[in-house]
């Protein structure tokens, strides 16, 4: 669903806050009175149903923790949750007479009541929906955020058969990495075609890289040079195990084929899971690449460079974020802060303008090395946070494709009464330059998109790149 | 998409498994009165004990954690019945290592080297006796010295074991090296990273695998251990690696996993070798962690899976019988500490003796007046 799939970004660093205890917004919490909702202090409890109690405590955890809190008009989350309820009444072949939107006054408690009272009139006639109509309000009215870092999610079902490190699935990564969503500002050009083969029914079918996909259960992946609703089917979620269809295309032979892929538990690759791997390039340059800012991420990078450096003289880094979904801010700056001191990297603003400068951490030693960072469409929060203070101070150069545009604002969680998180920023994001980089991304300075040729002989033309930029 | 919430499933196992291993009350404890170096509980079988550090190099492969080092080195302990009863009691881990351990856990409410005060029963390289003695390889918890286990490994020493206790090195955040060098844990550094689990425990089977080759074919302990009684025995995820080294060695004829989420693959076909879980309630069947259900399904031959009412994650190390020592209150409604290790020793020993010196135990059969704790899983297993 929506809410899940916005929140890539946002993962990471939930997760991370599993562990490692939270640190309470204090600060917030003082100013917002938000008691309605606390984070949570380790691991969850059992999930239990979510029910209008639920909503109620999300409806004001929102209004009194969320970044627009002090100005949302209430009315657009009730009446985006109204609608969701209804249009699920409507899907189960099923109408209530009674089933109209309440008058509301602009007044948030009253307004609540007037909501609460309509729900439960229309939710006691359709018992048998009661859990999956709470489901669906609640998740409209998160998502009538417009925020890709509000999400609201339940404890993770996972597979029983399930070992650390797999993969769930058809066993393979497109160019369009994640099912699109419908207001996704990123822009993808034809052809559909696959950049890596991870394992599972695409392994065990022989596709590989750079094969296109023409058509996904019968249908085109775009229509009139845009992406259509049929990609999400390369990206089946748990427990859902119905074969998806390809109909391929293997441009160097021109074979063209159709297989069947079943969706499911694969393992992967463990070394290619690690977050951060190095290995010295040309001899002389010291590459690294980061898929997340987990807990400790930047000691981790800045460990492997010393490490490549000794002995010996590099030229410069290539940091590889190519797909880093994000994580914590503050790992974010403190890799930054071996490249400058003395700045400011981004800008934490509050609804009504009032700005935290997120500034470098001088302690950490500068590198005075020159730097290349890979950035492509998955490079998204933390990883832009990253991505726009390299542009905006002059640190080094981006090469590969525009960012995600996923980065509203750090994410905090808060635990409801059912066990579930709801999380969302209190504030949103600036660059360096204070400036918007939410939806828009960071584009690169030298564009190199990946073909599907590259893609099938295994080139990196992104790297390639970054290593002539070094070397000249 | 489903890539990213399986990564999140996994980085869940980790953190759970990451949260509950060390948990000692910190700051919050009230304030310590530390109550003087710990002594740990005597042997309960029949031989004195002796002990000995070995350090052994595995040059055919380059280590996992030290990019830069191109062989293997582990420090190995021994524990073996002996006819000395004096001498000089082995020391429980040096100062350094007290110290290590100790800001690594975050504990300060000691001075730093209380650990290595801990007076032990063991006697200092006193000369083992006997011939063709089964043997037991112990693997501890993750960032823990195998001294951890020291309670445990003195146990099965006096009842006729030879243990072997494998310090997996930059596992720990403490180990002492042939050159006196000290191993911290560089594989803290990427504890978060989806697979870290399964890639470590597939670096311990190597680890116990090569242990075997050198304590069976050369080196004067050869003659003591008895190569077809071999066995191991593990506490979380050194549990865990209890199950990966039996998938790939088949030499290891049973084995135990203490409290530990597993992370190996048993193929398909199952693996039919002894094999018991003994764990605190974490691991309930149907509980936060699914690793035992989906094992248990793929264990074919004698099984056992026990829960320990009252038991917690460390109960199955020293790691309580240290906490007056160390000023830390026990947690409410937690096994007293000398009770845990009377249980891990009994049941630890009774599965040991039933499957490698064939002697039937009736404590594995059904559940016991005089242990009451002890419940048989799936079958006879809710909480009482």
């Amino acid at each position: 669903m929506t809410v899940v799939r916005i929140a890539v970004a946002g993962l990471a660093l939930l997760l991370a806050a599993a562990c490692s205890p939270p640190a309470p917004p204090r600060g917030q919490a003082a100013t917002t009175g938000g008691t309605v909702c606390a984070p949570p202090q380790g691991r969850p409890e059992a999930e239990t149903p979510t029910t209008i109690d639920v909503i109620e405590q999300a409806y004001f955890c929102i209004l009194g923790n969320y970044y627009s809190g002090p100005t949302l008009d209430a009315r657009s989350l009730l009446t985006a949750g109204f609608l969701a309820l209804t249009q699920e009444i409507n899907r189960d072949g099923r109408d209530l007479p009674e089933a109209t939107m309440p008058a509301l006054t602009g007044d948030r408690k009253a307004d609540w009541t007037a909501f609460e009272a309509a729900y439960r009139k229309i939710t006691d006639q359709v018992p048998d929906l009661r859990d999956n109509l709470a489901i669906v309000t609640l998740e409209a009215m998160v998502a009538a955020l417009g925020d890709n870092h509000a999400r609201w999610a339940g404890q993770p079902e996972r597979p029983p058969d399930y070992y650390d490190g797999d993969g769930y699935g058809l066993g393979l990564r497109a160019n369009v990495s994640a099912p699109p969503r419908n207001d996704d500002p990123r822009v993808t050009l034809p052809p559909l075609f696959v950049t890596t083969v991870e394992g599972g029914a695409a392994q065990a079918a022989g596709l590989r890289p750079g094969d296109i996909v023409e058509s996904i259960n019968g249908m085109a992946p775009f229509l009139d040079g845009r992406t259509t609703p049929a990609i999400a089917a390369l990206y089946p979620e748990y427990p859902d195990t119905r074969p998806v269809r390809l109909r391929l295309l293997r441009q160097d032979t021109g074979r063209r084929w159709t297989v069947s892929l079943k969706p499911g538990l694969y393992p992967r690759d463990l070394a290619g899971l690690q977050v951060v791997r190095s290995k010295l390039a040309d001899d002389d340059v010291a590459y690294v690449r980061m898929t997340g800012f987990t807990p400790d991420s930047a000691n981790r990078v800045l460990r492997a460079v010393t490490r490549l450096r000794t002995g010996r003289t590099l030229s410069g880094v290539v940091l590889d974020l190519r797909g880093n979904g994000g994580g914590s801010p503050a790992e974010a700056t403190r890799l930054l802060s071996a490249f400058t001191h003395g700045k400011n990297t981004a800008y934490q603003c509050t609804v009504n303008g009032t700005c935290q400068a997120t500034p470098t951490d001088d302690t950490v030693e500068l590198l005075n090395l020159p730097l290349v960072v890979l950035i492509d469409r998955d490079c998204a929060s933390a990883c832009e946070h990253f991505s726009s203070a390299v542009k905006d101070l002059r640190l080094g150069r981006l090469v590969g494709t525009r960012t995600a545009g996923v980065i509203s604002g750090p994410a905090q969680p808060y635990l409801l009464a059912n066990n579930t998180l709801l999380s969302f920023p209190a504030r949103h994001h600036l660059g360096p330059d204070r400036e918007v980089i939410d939806r828009i991304g960071v584009p690169p300075d030298h564009h190199v998109p990946l073909t599907p040729g590259d893609a099938a002989a295994g080139r990196d033309p992104v790297l390639a790149k970054a290593l002539t930029l070094l070397h000249t | 998409m489903r890539q990213i919430l399986a990564v999140a499933a996994g980085l869940a196992v980790l953190a759970a498994s990451g949260c509950s291993a060390p948990s000692p009350p910190r700051a919050d404890a009230p304030p310590a009165t530390p109550a003087g170096p710990a002594t740990l509980p005597a042997p309960t079988g029949d031989h004195p004990v002796g002990t000995t550090v070995l350090h052994l190099t595995d040059t055919s492969r380059p280590d996992p954690w030290d990019l830069d080092a191109d062989a293997r080195e582990l420090k190995v302990t021994l524990w073996y019945p002996t006819e000395q009863r004096d001498g000089q009691r082995a020391p429980y881990m040096t100062a350094k290592e007290s110290e290590l351990l100790l800001k690594g856990s975050g504990i300060a409410s000691a001075p730093f080297d209380t650990l290595s005060k801990t007076r032990t029963n063991a006697v200092q390289d006193a000369d083992p006796v006997g011939r063709r003695r089964p043997l037991v390889v112990l693997s501890p918890g993750f960032t823990k010295p195998l001294s951890t286990l020291t309670s445990l490994a003195e146990d099965l020493a006096s009842r006729g074991y030879v243990v072997a206790g494998i310090d997996h090195t930059y596992e720990s955040y403490a180990t002492t090296l042939s050159d006196g060098r000290i191993a911290e844990c560089l594989a803290c550094d990427s504890d978060t990273d989806p697979g870290f689990g399964a890639g470590l425990v597939q670096g311990r089977a190597a680890d116990v695998s090569f242990v075997l080759d050198q304590l069976t074919s050369t080196g004067k302990h050869a003659g003591l251990i008895d190569r077809e009684r071999i066995a191991m025995v593990g506490q979380s995820i050194g549990g865990a690696s209890t199950m990966a080294a039996m998938v790939k060695d088949p030499r290891i004829r049973a084995g135990i996993d203490m409290d530990g989420t597993t992370y190996a693959r048993i193929p398909k076909s199952g693996l039919s070798r002894p094999f018991m879980f003994i764990g605190s309630r974490e691991h309930v069947p149907g509980g936060n962690d699914n690793s035992w259900d989906r094992d248990w399904k793929l264990l074919t031959g004698w099984k056992r899976w026990l829960v320990l009412s009252g038991a917690e994650h460390q109960s199955f190390t020293d790691t309580r019988l240290l906490s007056d020592a160390l000023g830390i209150k026990p947690l409410p409604g937690v096994l007293p500490a000398a009770r845990a290790a009377e249980l891990t020793r009994t049941y630890v020993a009774a599965f040991l003796d039933q499957h490698l010196k064939s002697e039937r135990q009736p404590l594995l059969e059904e559940p016991s007046s005089r242990y009451p704790e002890v419940r048989f899983c799936p079958a006879a297993c809710d909480e009482s």
